[in-house]
Formats: C-alpha cells, sequence, structure tokens
C-alpha cells in the first residue's frame, strides 16, 4: 500500500485523545463524568496497542503470530468494564450516603 | 484516500471526546462517549483488527456506556446545572495540564530513539506487507493468518500462550460482579425483598468469595 496512513497519525490521535481525557478529569467535579473521561484516556492507550502491533515487524516466525497488542488490547477492555461497573457502584453508595455525586463533597477524610 | 478517510474519523473523534468532556448534560456527554467510542472502533478497522473493533462496539457501547447512563440516571444528575461541570480555580490549570501533556506527547512521538539495532518507527509510513513475497520477512504467513482470521486466532492463543492472563481476567471479572452487587446492596431504609426465594437460593451458595456477600444479604432479612 503506497498511500498508507502513517504509524504516528494513529499516536498523534491517541495523544490528543488521552491529553483530553486527562483534562476532562481534571476539569470535571461530578464523579460519572470522572468515570467517562478515565474511559477516553483507556481507549487512546487501546489506540496505541493496536497501532504498534500492526507497524511493528515481526521479529521471528514463532513471534508473528502471537498478536500481543490485541490481547492486551481485549485485557484493557475487560479491566475497564469491571472497573466501570465497581466504579458505579462506589458512585451510587457514595449518592445515597452524601447525596451528592460530586467529589469535592467526599471530603469526610480529608483533614 | 485512507488518509483523508482518516483524518475525517479522527477529527470527528476527537470532537466528540472534547464534547464528552465539556458537555453540561450528562446524558450530553454519554452520547458523544459513544461517539467516541464509535469513533475507536472505526480506528480499529482502519488497523485491520476488525475483531477488537466488535469487541469495542459490544462492551464499551453495549455495556460500559449504558451502566453509565443508568448511574447518570440513578444519581439525579441528569438537568445539567452549572455545579456539575468545572470547579472554577481549577479551570485553569487543568487546561494547562491537558495542553502541557498533548505537548509533551508530540515531542516524544517526533523524537521518539529506536532501540539499538532496529529501524526508527518514526518515520514509518507503511505497515508490514501480508502478501506472499519472497522479499518478505519470516513469518508472514503467519501472519497473515493472524489478521484474515482474528476471532480463531485470538481464542487459541487465549487458550495456549496467555491461559495465566485469562484465567486472571476471569476471576478479575468474578470479584468485580460480587464486589459490585456487595457495594451497592442496600443494608437499612428497605423494606423487606419481596422474591425471598431469589436470596435463600442465593445464600444457599457455598462458594468461598461470595460468603461475605452472603452474610451482608442476610443482615436484611430480620
Amino acid at each position: 500500500m503506497t498511500n498508507d496512513i502513517p504509524l504516528a497519525w494513529f499516536l498523534y490521535f491517541a495523544a490528543a485523545s488521552f491529553a483530553i481525557g486527562l483534562t476532562g478529569v481534571l476539569l470535571r467535579r461530578n464523579a460519572i463524568a470522572v468515570l467517562m473521561a478515565i474511559e477516553i484516556m483507556l481507549n487512546a492507550a487501546n489506540v496505541n496497542l493496536v497501532a504498534f502491533w500492526r507497524y511493528g515487524p515481526p521479529s521471528s516466525a514463532q513471534a508473528a503470530g502471537a498478536m500481543p497488542g490485541v490481547i492486551l488490547a481485549i485485557f484493557v477492555i475487560t479491566v475497564a468494564a469491571a472497573e466501570v461497573a465497581v466504579g458505579i457502584g462506589l458512585i451510587l453508595l457514595c449518592y445515597r450516603r452524601w447525596h451528592a455525586a460530586d467529589v469535592d463533597q467526599y471530603d469526610t477524610m480529608s483533614g | 484516500m485512507f488518509q483523508i478517510l482518516f483524518l475525517v474519523i479522527a477529527g470527528l473523534g476527537l470532537l466528540a471526546a472534547l464534547g464528552c468532556v465539556l458537555a453540561r448534560n450528562l446524558v450530553h456527554a454519554g452520547l458523544f462517549l459513544v461517539g467516541y467510542f464509535f469513533v475507536v472502533a472505526a480506528v480499529f478497522v482502519m488497523l485491520e483488527a476488525e475483531f477488537l473493533a466488535a469487541i469495542q462496539v459490544l462492551v464499551y457501547i453495549g455495556a460500559v456506556a449504558i451502566i453509565l447512563m443508568f448511574g447518570i440516571m440513578l444519581t439525579r444528575n441528569v438537568q445539567g446545572d452549572d455545579t456539575t461541570i468545572v470547579v472554577g480555580p481549577w479551570r485553569v490549570p487543568a487546561m494547562l495540564a491537558g495542553v502541557l501533556l498533548l505537548a509533551v506527547l508530540v515531542f516524544g512521538i517526533n523524537n521518539a530513539v529506536a532501540p539499538a539495532g532496529q529501524a526508527a518507527w518514526t518515520g514509518r509510513a507503511e505497515r508490514p506487507p501480508i502478501t506472499d513475497d519472497p522479499a518478505n520477512p519470516p513469518g508472514t504467513a503467519v501472519r497473515r493468518e493472524a489478521i484474515n482470521n482474528m476471532g480463531r486466532m485470538v481464542g487459541l492463543e487465549l487458550m495456549k500462550r496467555y491461559a495465566v492472563a485469562f484465567e486472571v481476567a476471569g476471576l478479575l471479572l468474578t470479584a468485580a460482579l460480587v464486589g459490585a452487587i456487595a457495594l451497592a446492596h442496600r443494608d437499612e431504609e428497605e423494606p423487606v425483598v419481596p422474591s425471598a426465594s431469589g436470596e435463600g437460593a442465593r445464600r444457599a451458595e457455598p462458594a468461598g468469595p461470595e460468603a461475605g456477600l452472603a452474610a451482608s444479604g442476610g443482615r436484611t432479612s430480620p
């Protein structure tokens, strides 16, 4: 393929997504919005993993079919799903106790 | 052609991510997040990982986004009041942190150092070919099989090379399920659960990690 997409474009896209996600984590005060921004960051990492897997030349015949980037991306998706489930449970618990979903009102343990 | 398509898709994705971060209404933010997930699935397709794109659509859009929507509705923050978006004095430092992180990452991408004995990947414009060609490096046929038949190959890899990680992921999912139920379980202020038979059936299971859940479930009935 002559007019293929350069590898760096995928990395730029992932870097921009990650920066946006970090800004969202710092900017939002609603806990669920913070979870959404964390999901954006995890997806950016996944794009990087798959891009490096596809563009990296296989070192040997055995390693060519290993697909480490894809497998790791699948595990990241698994962990992200588990994290969202537990995170929503925690947020509901905190909402029931403090009647607020804002992260800066959970200040029971602050000195 | 591919480049124009990628630029359009990536631009839409970044706009969706910005909308998710900046939208005042949380439901709108969730819908922007769904759009971003779709864009990431499209990027996976452009990277020839169609199986991963299908998993992305199923898990993220089908499960994670729906759980987030339920969370939004259960915490009753659908109305986008001004208190849900931004802490005032933190606005400028947060934007500054994002811009600086982007600058650092772009600098790193542009000035990456290749490991010893390998060509730099910075200017690499072409992915390794998967067609039959004597000039290709070894393993091309295996990689072509992996790409064209990805679902089957992922299953084989999960059962052979990554079996331990697969089991650990299953254990993590079980722990997350039990933990989420135990966390969101109401202890007080709720009348007795009408479906007592289901509770009893779950309590009767002698599984080890669920003992804590069964204990917390047993506390509600008296």
